[in-house]
């Protein structure tokens, strides 16, 4: 059988066959790996592959797995069960598409006002969280049409703390 | 000595003075918030007493909550670990009249020192070469360019009540000023309750070499050598080693007396750190004195095969300090990596969320101060700090290789750790070289990703977990599965 997964954005078939009783071969792409596994916990494997050994470490990660081998980490998503993910993604630039903070934080500072001119990753609100200041900026050009904190407030991942209006013919992608 | 000792901190280093309190058969109390009622630090202890809801002035900065559970407990003693109330000198104070023995220097000594510019003045007075900057708090913006403009950019912005890197600005030019001031403000008013801040002089490269003293009640004080603490991201240390590759013996010995003088010049009593900052040029400037254990103790507690907590304990039930500073030599060379719940592909943003899985690396050599375990929740109202892991070797080549080895054998999941990062720290050149300065991670891991290695292997890994998984009846993914297009159609032929 194949499994259709997502491993650094990019899209990987993985073949998958039993060929005795102990052993499993994998293809993928043109490399072939003989592999014998056992199971030592929920999270923990080892495996034999191509002869060589490896203790490999699996838990969840929202819709896909969190790998773990030797230290690296790497998130691997199944694009045939791909679940849900309301979340925004972040983009190649690491910017959310929102003014919205990253965990549970305080507003600290509000830099701007409605009808300011910002730019893309402009500095826009200023929260803390944990004792720490950060800045939240702005994901694209535009204008600010709302501000909807005030310096005090408790804001959770999800709101939307500054609204900007994008720049008509600007970062054509659609959302 | 003491029958029972409260220890008024959570996570890893409640967990470790709990450990030396079992070894002397002394009672332990843990206290807790709301959100630690599961923690591991509570399940060390021989009792637990809740004192109060999750924000840290609630609990863990309450010091009614706090002294009334010594007292309900019949605690003698409170250790207070570091941070919280650790440098909080009115709290040392109120166990000072409550007759419950604070395990740390007297409250005048905190008091005195943690503001950092009367440590300044006493310091300069006792002859011990301070850092050129102000010696006076400063709340105006205005005044606080023209001193700027004294001492020469670039320059730093300090809290004056503060610490542990929070309300530190760096300002390299006039302009920047302004903004950085008002930050820095901020910060400090959030993190000490103080906004007051005072300048220093900023060199651009240069080492935090700081050097562990103990001081017993009868005037005898020892330095226990020094730990290197350059590696550091925004002001914050990350990886800490001893000894220093700067070190020349006879520099070590000048620092150890400067810190001997800066103890005595203060009347310092029980464990405390004297950080120094050292130039290119091998010239060292006080920086401030940590009053308290600090948190990279560990890897003085390795080369010199010292436990400080049990020192911290003996001194503060009054016994006389036997060490003698020509006994005290380094063997080895140790590191310790701070975990932190942190993401470092996004900024190190902290990571709170459960701890699915941990897995602990060990063998000779290696010691991990861990503050969780496998299915708890990292909280965020806290330091999302995870465990700190030391390693002990013969010489400093083993150490890096000892410490790359139990990273790798580190395993966490369900919250992200900077793991992946340190390794790539501990194996680049420029830390195996030794050319280590506050400004090493800026300058040589500004942007870091992950690599790639191991993607095939990932790939496997995630097919033969699926292979031998149980079989479940559901994905849980926590949302409907999408259906597929044929479950949804109905019954249907071609025509």
């Amino acid at each position: 059988m194949d499994y259709h997964l997502k491993i650094n954005e990019e899209p990987v078939t993985v073949s998958v066959k039993k060929t005795d009783d102990q052993t499993t071969r994998l293809t993928i792409g043109d490399r072939v790996y003989d592999v014998a596994g056992s199971r030592l916990d929920r999270h923990h494997l080892h495996l034999r592959v191509n002869g060589k050994g490896v203790h490999v470490f699996v838990g969840p990660n929202g819709s896909g797995k969190h790998i773990v081998i030797q230290g690296g980490h790497h998130l691997v998503d199944d694009l045939d069960h791909p679940g849900l993910s309301g979340r925004s993604r972040k983009k190649a630039t690491g910017i959310p598409d929102t003014v919205t903070p990253p965990m549970p934080s305080v507003v600290a500072a509000v830099l701007v006002a409605p009808g300011d001119t910002v730019s893309k990753g402009q500095g826009v609100v200023v929260v803390s969280a944990m004792k720490m200041e950060t800045t939240l900026v702005a994901p694209y050009d535009g204008t600010v049409t709302g501000v909807t904190v005030a310096v005090g407030d408790k804001v959770n991942p999800g709101d939307v703390l500054v609204d900007i209006g994008r720049e008509a013919g600007m970062d054509g992608a659609v959302e | 000595m003491f029958k029972k000792i409260l220890v008024a901190n959570r996570g890893e280093i409640a967990r470790r003075i709990m450990s030396t309190c079992r070894e002397m058969g002394i009672a332990t109390v843990a206290v807790y918030s709301d959100a630690d009622s599961r923690a591991a630090h509570v399940l060390s202890a021989d009792e637990a007493v809740l004192i109060g809801g999750p924000e840290p002035s609630a609990s863990y900065l309450n010091m009614d909550a706090i002294i009334d559970a010594a007292r309900q407990t019949g605690s003698d003693a409170i250790h207070p670990g570091y941070g919280f109330l650790s440098e909080n000198a009115d709290f040392a104070r109120r166990c000072e009249q409550e007759s419950i023995t604070f395990i740390g220097p007297p409250s005048q000594v905190i008091q005195s020192l943690g503001d950092k510019i009367t440590a300044r003045t006493i310091m300069e007075k006792g002859g011990v070469p301070i850092a050129p900057g102000m010696t006076r708090p400063c709340r105006d913006l205005d005044e606080l360019a023209t001193e700027a403009e004294k001492i020469g950019y670039p320059i730093l912005i300090k809290a004056s009540a503060g610490g542990g890197g929070k309300g530190i600005r760096v300002v390299r030019q006039p302009p920047d000023l302004a903004e950085a001031f008002a930050s820095a403000v901020r910060e400090a008013e959030s993190a000490f309750g103080d906004g007051a801040v005072y300048l220093e002089k900023y060199f651009e490269t240069v080492r935090h070499v700081e050097i562990q003293i103990l001081a017993d009640r009868f005037g005898h004080v020892v330095h226990l050598l020094e730990r290197d603490c350059s590696i550091q991201r925004r002001h914050q240390k990350i990886i800490e080693e001893s000894p220093s590759t700067a070190l020349t013996p006879s520099l070590r010995t000048l620092m150890g007396e400067s810190a001997i003088a800066a103890a005595r010049a203060a009347g310092y009593v029980n464990a405390g750190t004297v950080e120094f900052l050292l130039t290119p040029d091998l010239s060292f400037y006080f920086l401030e004195v940590n009053a308290r254990l600090q948190v990279e103790h560990p890897v003085t507690e390795m080369i010199t095969g010292l436990d400080l907590v049990r020192h911290q304990i003996d001194i503060a039930a009054g016994r006389k300090l036997e060490l003698k500073q020509e006994d005290i030599a380094g063997q080895g060379h140790a590191i310790e990596c701070r975990i932190y719940a942190e993401d470092p592909e996004n900024d190190f943003f902290p990571s709170p969320g459960t701890l699915e899985y941990i897995r602990e690396p060990s063998g000779p050599g290696i010691r991990n101060d861990c503050g969780v375990y496998s299915g708890v929740d990292v909280p965020v109202y806290y330091d999302p700090i995870i465990s700190k892991l030391i390693v002990h070797d013969q010489t400093r080549d083993q150490a890096i290789e000892r410490m790359v080895k139990a990273l790798k054998d580190y395993v966490i999941l369900g919250v992200k750790t900077p793991i992946p990062f340190m390794i790539d720290v501990l194996e680049s050149e420029a830390f195996k070289g030794g050319e280590i300065f506050t400004h090493f991670i800026r300058t040589h891991f500004p942007d870091w990703k992950p690599g790639e290695k191991n993607r095939d292997l990932a790939l496997i890994a995630w097919a033969m977990n699926e292979l031998t998984e149980k079989p479940r009846t559901h994905q849980n993914t926590g949302a409907n599965p999408i259906p597929e297009p044929w479950e949804t159609l109905g019954s249907w032929r071609l025509a």
